[in-house]
């Protein structure tokens, strides 16, 4: 097995996914610290040039995480992620990147467990594709440099 | 914008943080990163000393933006935003970074963990550098409120709203008032009749003018927010009516759970293995006895059926072992020479007077068995007919180490609650999660537990854990204080974390109009733009993913804030 840890970005919503990883941290549940969290009101509002810029910025894979089909807090937002979801990913390949780092997930406030499933089986396929720093160098000259 | 100054506090939470993150590396890291002005650790920031550190600060070092590095922002961000408004610091300058949830509790190499809380930090503190003062706006509360569910808990909440003056809209899907408590013959601990409590409660319910009672009636969709909900029902026999209500009480309570799949039981093989619903209309009728109409000479009761068991409910379903002891109590009343057994798991009568029930009840010839629950449940067999009983109950008394043989006539199954049929529907419908177990999730488990994350939307009762009676009522007049204190406000402020339009960027496509859920967007012909309501916004953000010319953005999650934060998440790292 492969020593590289990964850097991993996950988009979450505050109501499911982020409420979800609460509870696998009130239950002690222990996971790789690979994957870091931004929250988000609702998946709904996650546009993915978020992911581009993750890209971008040096993340080896993405999560996207929100709650499940007709238990959106805002209605019906997920429902919106899952059909931009389908779009971007088509999308992907032509913009040069690895579709295989990029991660889409319900997650409900009661699956503390899943949550953690889904960060140490995604951790464990980022590490077996290894670094990702092919569009970074694609976008930036310097790797310390922000793009925006 | 004025230049931002950030205090950075890096909370321990006792040993919860400190113990896998080096709280002082933290704060000692960061206080190199611009427009840093502040920067400490502290054992509990949300204690008074720490909150008063931070106005203290916020005073002495002019500082005009607050970073929390400890608990979930779900615990805590609105401790956090009050301490700023005491500062007289708009509460939206306030930014958390989650280290114990999703870091200290969840990793075990203190290296690792200590890095991602510095990951976590510096991205909280590099995104808040475009955070802006935000306004709360203020929405009208309309008095009415809409109960689901007419069982103990419902009633208590409307009674209390009607009888302060207020409309009540009673949505019950069954033909009667009362709910589970009215299949219950007598209360514990004290041994009570439950329809002389209950039936007063009802006759003033049917006859309080600020209650409108709908019986078999179902709900299938409210749209609204807090102070203006709106639903349209079809009562039984009646035509469409639409109702507006500024709050819901979801009362909804928890049904019994069928037994069947515990074969080891034999319900539904053994016609006198029945469950405590069964049991309790028999006590109500008057009349124990066995199917073939004979009196039962042995009677055994099994405690924790499909609760506490990770195969069905892993939860305590909490008052069987105290009603248990009250069948105990009722059934030596009605034989007194009859032999009574108990069969439990562990006995847990934590209520006020329900220890004394117990001590009560084992002093009437009542015997006290224990078993396994986890790795060893009693079995029941038909029992021989020199055994002089219908069945034998086998079972590895756990105390005394002994396998023994217990007859009996009649087993009583104490079968665990669970969420009724209708519990998904009802939480769709009213925006409230369910938790693993199917029941309500609560706003906050300690100093929230009858509001919920919808705001104006209450879980009262069993439908949001197993209760008892006088808890359900505590819980659902609690719920109507918190109402009644809206109502008497008038008005309900809500996040000023709603979207807005940058009309000249704004191409008129209409987009947004078509994926917002709650109306809020219109359009201005005259001037071809998209206009927002941001009383309606409700701020989820769908419209500014898909707006196009990027005219759309909210307030507290900008695209400028999130960038922001992404960018030094990955940076730091």
């Amino acid at each position: 097995m492969s020593d590289f840890q990964p850097k991993i970005v996950a988009f979450v919503c505050t109501w499911c996914t982020y409420a979800g990883a609460d509870l696998a941290g009130t239950s002690r549940i222990k996971y790789e610290p690979n994957v870091k969290i931004i929250r988000f009101p609702c998946t709904g509002r996650i546009d993915y040039m978020f992911l581009i810029k993750a890209f971008a910025n040096g993340a080896d894979g993405v999560i996207v995480s929100g709650c499940h089909p007709n238990d959106c807090h805002y209605v019906s937002g997920n429902f919106h992620a899952r059909r931009r979801w389908i779009v971007f990913r088509e999308l992907v390949d032509f913009l040069g990147m690895d579709v295989n780092r990029l991660c889409f997930s319900w997650v409900s406030a009661a699956e503390g467990a899943q949550w953690a499933k889904i960060v140490n089986s995604f951790t464990e396929e980022v590490r077996q594709l290894g670094p990702y720093k092919a569009y970074m160098e694609l976008v930036k000259k310097d790797k310390n440099e922000s793009v925006f | 914008m004025e230049k931002p100054r950030i205090g950075v506090y890096v909370c321990w939470c006792g040993t919860n943080i400190a113990k896998m993150v080096d709280v002082e590396a933290v704060a000692e890291e960061i206080k190199n990163i611009p427009n840093v002005v502040v920067s400490r650790n502290y054992k509990y920031m949300c204690s008074d000393p720490g909150q008063d550190m931070i106005i203290n600060d916020i005073k002495e070092s002019k500082l005009n933006r607050i970073v929390v590095s400890a608990c979930s922002p779900r615990i805590h961000e609105i401790t956090f935003r009050k301490t700023l408004q005491k500062a007289e610091l708009n509460p939206y300058l306030f930014q958390m970074a989650n280290i114990r949830e999703h870091d200290s509790w969840v990793h075990t190499d203190r290296a690792e963990a200590t890095k991602k809380a510095k990951a976590l930090v510096t991205a909280a503190i590099n995104r808040i550098n475009y955070h802006e003062p935000l306004k709360e706006l203020s929405v009208d509360i309309n008095p009415a409120t809409l109960i689901i569910g007419g069982g103990i808990s419902g009633i208590s909440a409307a009674l209390e709203i009607a009888d302060a003056g207020k409309k009540v809209y009673m949505i019950e899907k069954s033909n009667r008032l009362g709910g589970y408590t009215a299949d219950i013959d007598l209360t514990y601990p004290y041994l009570s009749s439950v329809q002389q409590m209950l039936g007063p409660m009802i006759e003033r319910m049917k006859k309080n003018k600020n209650i409108d009672l709908f019986l078999e009636t179902e709900i299938k969709e409210i749209t609204g927010y807090i102070g203006n909900f709106e639903t349209i029902i079809t009562p039984k026999n009646d035509n469409k009516t639409k109702l507006s209500f500024g709050n819901i009480v979801v009362s909804i309570g928890l049904r019994s759970w069928d037994p069947s799949p515990l074969e080891n039981y034999g319900y539904g093989k053994f016609p006198d293995v029945i469950t405590s619903v069964e049991f309790e209309k028999m006590l109500l009728s008057g009349n124990i006895a066995k199917k073939d109409g004979s009196i039962p000479k042995n009677i055994a009761i099994i405690h924790c059926v499909g609760s506490r068991n990770k195969n069905y409910h892993e939860y305590c379903s909490r008052t069987c072992c105290t009603i248990a002891l009250k069948y105990a109590n009722q059934l030596r009343s009605a034989f007194p020479n009859a032999s009574i057994y108990e069969l439990f798991a562990d006995m847990r009568t934590m209520s006020k007077g329900c220890e004394e029930l117990y001590t009560i009840t084992s002093r009437k010839k009542v015997v006290f068995m224990m078993f396994d629950q986890e790795n060893d449940l009693p079995g029941i067999r038909k029992a021989n007919k020199n055994d002089n009983c219908e069945m034998i109950i086998e079972l590895n008394e756990k105390r005394s180490g002994k396998f023994v043989e217990v007859p009996a006539d009649m087993v009583i199954l104490m079968v665990a609650m669970e969420g009724r049929e209708t519990v998904k529907e009802v939480a769709q419908i009213t925006g409230v999660s369910l938790d693993g177990n199917k029941l309500f999730i609560e706003k906050h488990p300690k100093l929230d537990p009858v509001a919920t994350t919808t705001s104006g939307v209450y879980t009262v009762g069993s439908c949001q854990g197993p209760k008892s009676i006088p808890d359900s009522v505590s819980q659902a007049r609690a719920a109507v204080a918190r109402i009644l204190g809206t109502i008497a406000r008038g008005t309900a402020q809500v996040a000023g974390t709603t979207a807005h339009i940058n009309i000249n960027l704004c191409s008129g496509c209409q987009m947004c109009i078509s994926v917002c859920p709650y109306s809020a967007i219109s359009f201005d012909d005259e001037k071809n733009v998209s206009v927002i309501n941001e009383i309606l916004c409700q701020g989820c953000g769908t419209c500014v993913a898909l707006c196009r010319p990027n005219a759309i953005d909210i307030w507290g999650c900008s695209n400028r804030q999130m960038t922001a934060e992404l960018t030094a998440l990955l940076l730091s790292d």
